[in-house]
């Protein structure tokens, strides 16, 4: 009886002992010799994860000493599990980083600084976009992986159709509206310039902008407004120059030529309304080319207009690779070698480009057949290059994702006519200061 | 081996006092010691991990730090918590009485002889069993601004089209009326077990006595099935304190996570509210807060309805 009692509970214990082990991260013993094992997270994207495979097995070749495990998850996912991970202590060793989220992890000491080995190993000439990932002190935290950066995509046939000339690399925001206004259809096919035209029923938009990358924040940054200071501290919301930029937008949204966030929601995602036709214009990163060409679009890309002063902006957003602060030396190394894989080596750069899903980071491969030809389509890929001499980021910093939120409230009710520009900026303007000094002056 | 009980809670017991558990008691937490464990270590732990990140500031990536009530009196000088807290109760005042109402009379009706009435049933239960990613395609052929149907049918009547879930207005209403049609499937289910758990005799006697329809309906079917309201009241209020999914998915979060609980936060209940700062917004600490008061409303409330259960709930 006791001993089938002491039996039962060792048993049992053993189980949950089991269980318990299962649950937490078992350090991986350091094999002989100096063999490494390198946890790579990525978030997937279907499509690409096959390539991304092959260029881990081919990392493996070049460095038999190093085993990569790769961890993913979709993209809506991966930064939360990764952000309980890190919570944990078992975060991957290396990740790849959204674009604007390398300050959240840079500023929180999550990541590691990279300056040295970049100034060591990389010539900084040969790659786009190293400079994104600079902070205000000149420190590097993470190596660009593929950079996105926004122009001006225009579908041809419904320009032909309506017989307005294409988009030239000389528009000023007032040509885009004065062209988008005529491409601009209501139910009956009246266009925005005709008197008899009715806003309520547009069945084609003369352009579709959404959200900050491909809306608001490269018409304001070309106005010579903005959101942040380069200090990335302070809020510069409140000025005459993204006044005249929202009231650009309100405008066109009021008139029915723009699509407002109330138009947005009517289709089923926001990225689906330029390769629908339902628009003839839209602001797209060169992800969007992708989906554009699969659609069948007859359409082309060209450099996003000038402000009222002469001055451009495209947005950018470099998703990058970055390293884990807490990987050991040996670990980190090893990481460092996969990033130097990925930038350096031109067929990885080159295979990769060919999926079409981002410019490639080596200035030589971009400006390549691999990278302008590439697609089934001929289009303008060399405005995607050009861009990068007026190119910024979306001033990231370590609370981008709440001061977008507060500033997207605002000034989305201003675009729907419910609050004067003037007032939906003043507050955007104290909420967004709030939601910096609540994380920087502490 | 387990004595039998009868023998164990009599003399045996006496004899037993001195040990602090006796042979059965021993064997009794041996045999639930898995569950035990893992309420020690994944229900009760976890609560007292949320509590201690709920008085710190901690953004998961950096240990927490010890701020004390801090959280929590930020909450309180938070306008968009209160805001968000009345969403909730909103949500909750809507809801929970029109599907119970509604799942009582339409488990009445189901509860007659009639053909095809497990069609009926089946019909009735086939939101319940849809994610909400399949409703929203559903509801969005009727409420979609642009292609919807209810905005045809408004013009054609020569009413202005409205913008529905865009609405700061129609917003949590329009949402509890999808949250209706998709749950009420469920509590009717509820209901109808608990008529048919009502004696016949008793609908027999009373219709002797000369009670009509309605009578019976009052002083019968209603006591007798007030265990199953007393149920329904609790589950759904709970769970509708916590809706979460469904108002994240109409509001497009999933195609822009800044966009749920819209417009301007008109549809921001507490569990949106508290996801969206403490997993995009890493405010960990604050959003513990959030659910510890979540926690604490959800006590009260269930408290105060059992004790009104004496009043009104017939246990047979």
């Amino acid at each position: 009886m006791a001993r089938r009692f002491v039996s039962l509970t060792v048993s049992m214990m053993l189980v949950l002992f089991l269980f318990m082990t299962g649950c937490s991260s078992s350090a991986d013993p350091q094999g002989s010799g100096d063999q490494v094992e390198l946890k790579l997270g990525f978030y997937s994207s279907g499509a690409s994860d096959a390539k991304m495979q092959e260029l881990i097995d081919g990392f493996m070749k070049k460095h038999p000493n190093i085993k990569v495990t790769t961890e993913t998850a979709p993209y809506g996912q991966f930064f939360q599990k990764l952000d309980t991970r890190i919570a944990a202590g078992n975060a991957p060793d290396l990740w790849l980083s959204d674009g604007v989220l390398v300050a959240k992890y840079a500023e929180r000491g999550a990541i590691k600084d990279l300056t040295e080995w970049i100034d060591k190993d990389l010539n900084k000439e040969d790659y786009y976009g190293l400079d994104f990932n600079k902070d205000a002190e000149g420190r590097y935290w993470a190596v660009p992986q593929g950079i996105q950066i926004g122009v001006l995509f225009y579908n041809k046939d419904l320009f032909d159709q309506a017989g307005v000339s294409y988009p030239t690399e000389d528009w000023t925001y007032d040509d885009l509206k004065k062209a988008a206004a005529k491409l601009t259809l209501d139910s009956k096919g009246k266009n925005a310039d005709d008197p008899k035209f009715d806003g309520k029923s547009v069945s084609q938009f003369g352009l579709t902008f959404f959200s900050i990358t491909e809306g608001w924040f490269p018409v304001m940054k070309a106005y010579g407004g903005g959101v942040l200071d380069p200090t990335m501290k302070k809020s510069i919301i409140d000025s005459p120059e993204n006044r005249q930029a929202v009231e650009w937008m309100v405008d066109g949204m009021k008139r029915g030529i723009i699509t407002d966030p109330s138009d947005l929601k009517s289709f089923k995602s926001p990225m689906e309304v330029f390769p629908s036709k339902s628009a003839a214009m839209w602001f797209g990163i060169y992800a969007r080319v992708l989906a554009a060409n699969e659609s069948g679009l007859n359409h082309d890309v060209t450099l996003l207009p000038k402000g009222p002063s002469g001055k451009r902006f495209a947005p950018v957003i470099a998703n990058s690779w970055v390293i884990n602060n807490k990987a050991d030396d040996a670990k980190a190394k090893a990481a460092w070698e996969w990033i130097k894989y990925w930038v350096t080596e031109d067929e990885v750069q080159s295979e990769w480009a060919v999926l079409g899903e981002a410019v490639p980071v080596k200035k030589s491969v971009a400006n390549s057949d691999a990278f302008l030809n590439s697609g089934n389509k001929k289009i303008n890929k060399q405005a995607f290059l050009d861009s990068f001499e007026f190119a910024g980021t979306l001033d990231t910093n370590a609370v981008w994702n709440e001061w977008v939120q507060v500033f997207g409230d605002n000034v989305d009710r201003a675009f729907l006519g419910e609050v004067p520009v003037n007032k939906a900026l003043g507050e955007a303007d104290r909420g967004v200061q709030k939601t910096l000094d609540q994380f920087y002056q502490k | 081996m387990p004595r039998n009980p009868v023998e164990a809670n009599t003399g045996h017991r006496l004899t037993a006092k001195k040990r602090f558990l006796d042979q059965e008691g021993r064997w009794g937490l041996l045999l639930t010691s898995p569950y035990l464990i893992h309420f020690l270590v994944f229900v009760l732990g976890t609560l007292l991990t949320s509590l201690y990140f709920s008085l710190s500031n901690y953004d998961m990536l950096n240990p927490p730090e010890w701020v004390g009530l801090k959280n929590y009196d930020r909450l309180v000088h938070d306008p968009v918590f209160w805001k968000a807290l009345w969403n909730t109760l909103y949500f909750v005042i809507l809801f929970v009485p029109t599907q119970t109402f509604l799942a009582l009379i339409l488990a009445v009706a189901l509860n007659q002889k009639l053909k095809g009435l497990k069609l009926f049933r089946m019909a009735h239960f086939v939101p319940v069993i849809s994610s909400w990613t399949v409703i929203l395609y559903v509801t969005d052929a009727v409420f979609n601004p642009r292609f919807g149907m209810a905005n045809t049918l408004l013009t054609q009547l020569g009413l202005d089209p409205q913008k529905w879930l865009q609405d700061e207005v129609l917003v949590i209403p329009i949402l509890v009326l999808i949250a209706v049609w998709k749950g009420v499937g469920y509590i009717m289910l509820i209901f109808l077990a608990g008529l048919q758990n009502v004696p016949q005799d008793l609908y027999e006697a009373a219709e002797l006595d000369g009670a009509g329809v309605i009578k019976r309906f009052r002083y019968i079917t209603l006591p007798m099935i007030s265990g199953s309201t007393f149920l329904v009241l609790i589950l759904s209020t709970i769970s509708t304190f916590q809706a979460f999914e469904q108002i994240y998915v109409m509001t497009g979060g999933a195609a822009d996570a800044t966009a749920a609980g819209g417009p301007n936060n008109a549809s921001l209940v507490l569990m949106l509210y508290l996801y969206r700062e403490g997993f995009s917004f890493l405010h960990m600490g604050y959003a513990s807060a959030i659910a510890w008061v979540l926690f604490v409303i959800l006590f009260v409330l269930t408290w105060i309805q059992v004790r009104l259960q004496k009043r009104w709930v017939h246990y047979e």
